[in-house]
């Protein structure tokens, strides 16, 4: 699967492809040989058409805006995923919305990706679709706490209230949005609930109180301090979280070696 | 000393940040007191508005307080953030988008203080 | 003529154009037009041009709406004519950008590292 993900550098523009990557996916590649070849149901069919479709349009806006793409990634699930510099949000979002050959006209989905140990903790991610085409691109881009992004209301409508959401729940300004208020939090609330610093248990709890016959809010009781997750799934999950193997246990001189497999 | 400071300067010339409206403390300043002037004229008819139970002092006292706890912060960048989230506060007040509840929210009325010393923290029974 | 054999493109907000022609030629040299300020080099203004210039020959070879449409191949005439609004108010706006400069900031490093 993770085979035929294909990552170009920009610069190299797609002719070079990160070294490192390629050597990684190698191994990668000798792991899944045999599984490629494998018809049964169960393993996700490769879709050589779509990825050669993708990979050539990833190229194609990497080489006309050389300025913002940063890099250009079509994943394992056949996705287009084009990363951009902040500054180009409104210039790249424009330019796939009215260029003729891409006419991605649809705004599905904006969101924000909280990374605590980024140096940029916010990814800014754009879903968009082109019903001319019939295809979807992904484009993503970075900011921390306090650098604001541009505003996309000017060039889909629809960013207007997912820019609400994502600085409610993340706290991520954006520069020259018309209205840009909290959308699903209580007026009075403090803090962004979907950063990962943010407790599960929130910081305030809230009551009727007959007394001064009102709601009130009082700081929670069941503050959550500091714990520490396990966030380790047992299950094989990511490539670069496997443990290197184990190298083969030292045989004692005069026994057989095993047998290999 | 004066390396690191001069380490500071230069880590602090390389990395430009992009402002968010201020360009120095001073700009950022302003803002502050434009945002405090406006509260300030708000709170009367905020009190008239949502029938609250307080005098005009009392709010007053109280933004001033709000503003005072964040004096220490010198970051052009954060106080702007601080004085867009003011200034949605001030527009969710004015318009009365907020409920009588969300304004007493600030005064604290019903929270009883942390039991500090041994004592009290045994009588109220658990330790939370 | 075209109206006659047109009522209606079926699109909302889309009316049915009396002389896409017309139209459309007008505003393909305006395009190639603006496209003619950028550097010789810059991607953009060489593959719109290929793209504008093919269209334009079409437009000026094929006087029937009918059959332009099938050699244009998308969409109704209408929309190429939406199309070709599009492109010209976005290259345009390219010009004020200058997107083939080369990057404007590089990604701080294991900005796009996944998984982390």
């Amino acid at each position: 699967m993770a085979a035929s993900l294909v990552r170009f550098v920009r610069g190299g523009l797609g002719k070079s492809f990160n070294i490192a990557r390629t050597s990684c996916l190698l191994q990668q590649q000798s792991r899944l040989q045999s599984s490629t070849t494998e018809t049964s149901p169960t393993v996700r069919p490769k879709d050589a058409v779509t990825h050669n479709q993708l990979t050539a349009f990833g190229e194609y806006v990497a080489e006309m805006m050389p300025k913002y793409v940063q890099q250009v990634e079509v994943t394992c699930f056949n996705e287009l995923e084009v990363m951009i510099a902040p500054d180009g949000v409104i210039p790249v979002l424009t330019f796939l919305r009215d260029h003729t050959n891409a006419q991605h006209r649809n705004m599905i989905d904006l969101t924000a990706v909280d990374f605590p140990t980024r140096q940029n903790r916010f990814e800014i991610v754009y879903n968009l679709m082109s019903l001319r085409y019939n295809s979807r691109i992904r484009v993503k881009t970075y900011t921390d706490e306090l650098t604001p992004v541009d505003s996309a209301d000017s060039v889909h409508k629809a960013a207007n209230w997912y820019e609400r959401e994502v600085w409610d729940m993340y706290g991520v300004f954006f520069a020259n949005h018309p209205d840009l208020r909290r959308i699903l939090t209580d007026y009075g609330f403090e803090g962004h609930p979907f950063r990962k610093d943010f407790p599960l248990s929130g910081f305030v709890e809230v009551r009727y109180d007959d007394e001064v016959k009102r709601v009130v809010a009082e700081p929670v009781e069941l503050s959550q301090e500091f714990r520490k997750f396990d966030l380790n799934t047992p299950w094989e999950v990511f490539p670069a979280y496997r443990e290197p193997k184990e190298a083969a246990p030292k045989l004692e001189a005069g026994d057989k070696a095993p047998e290999k497999k | 000393m004066a390396s690191s400071a001069a380490t500071r300067a230069a880590a602090g010339a390389s990395k430009v940040v992009k402002p968010i409206f201020s360009r120095d403390l001073d700009e950022a300043k302003r803002r502050v007191r434009e945002l405090y002037r406006a509260w300030y004229r708000e709170v009367p008819n905020t009190v008239a508005l949502f029938q609250l139970d307080i005098t005009a002092r009392q709010g007053r006292d109280k933004v001033r307080e709000k503003f005072d706890i964040n004096k220490h912060i010198t970051d052009p960048r954060v106080i702007d953030m601080l004085v867009i989230k003011g200034k949605m506060e001030l527009q969710e007040t004015i318009h009365v988008w907020k409920q009588k509840t969300h304004i007493m929210r600030y005064f604290h009325e019903t929270e009883e203080p942390r039991p500090t010393d041994f004592l009290s923290k045994f009588y109220r029974g658990h330790d939370p | 003529m075209a109206g006659l054999l047109k009522k209606t493109t079926g699109l909302v907000g889309l009316a049915v154009s009396q002389n896409p022609h017309e139209r459309l030629r007008a505003l393909y040299t305006k395009i190639l037009a603006s496209l003619q300020t950028m550097p010789q080099d810059a991607a953009y203004r060489k593959y719109t041009e290929q793209l504008v210039s093919e269209r334009f020959a079409h437009v000026t070879a094929e006087p029937d709406v009918e059959k332009l449409e099938q050699k244009i191949n998308c969409g109704q005439i209408e929309e190429v004519i939406f199309q070709a609004e599009c492109e010209l108010a976005l290259s345009r706006k390219m010009s004020e950008w200058k997107p083939w400069e080369p990057l404007v900031e590089e990604p701080p490093p294991n900005q796009w590292k996944w998984p982390i």
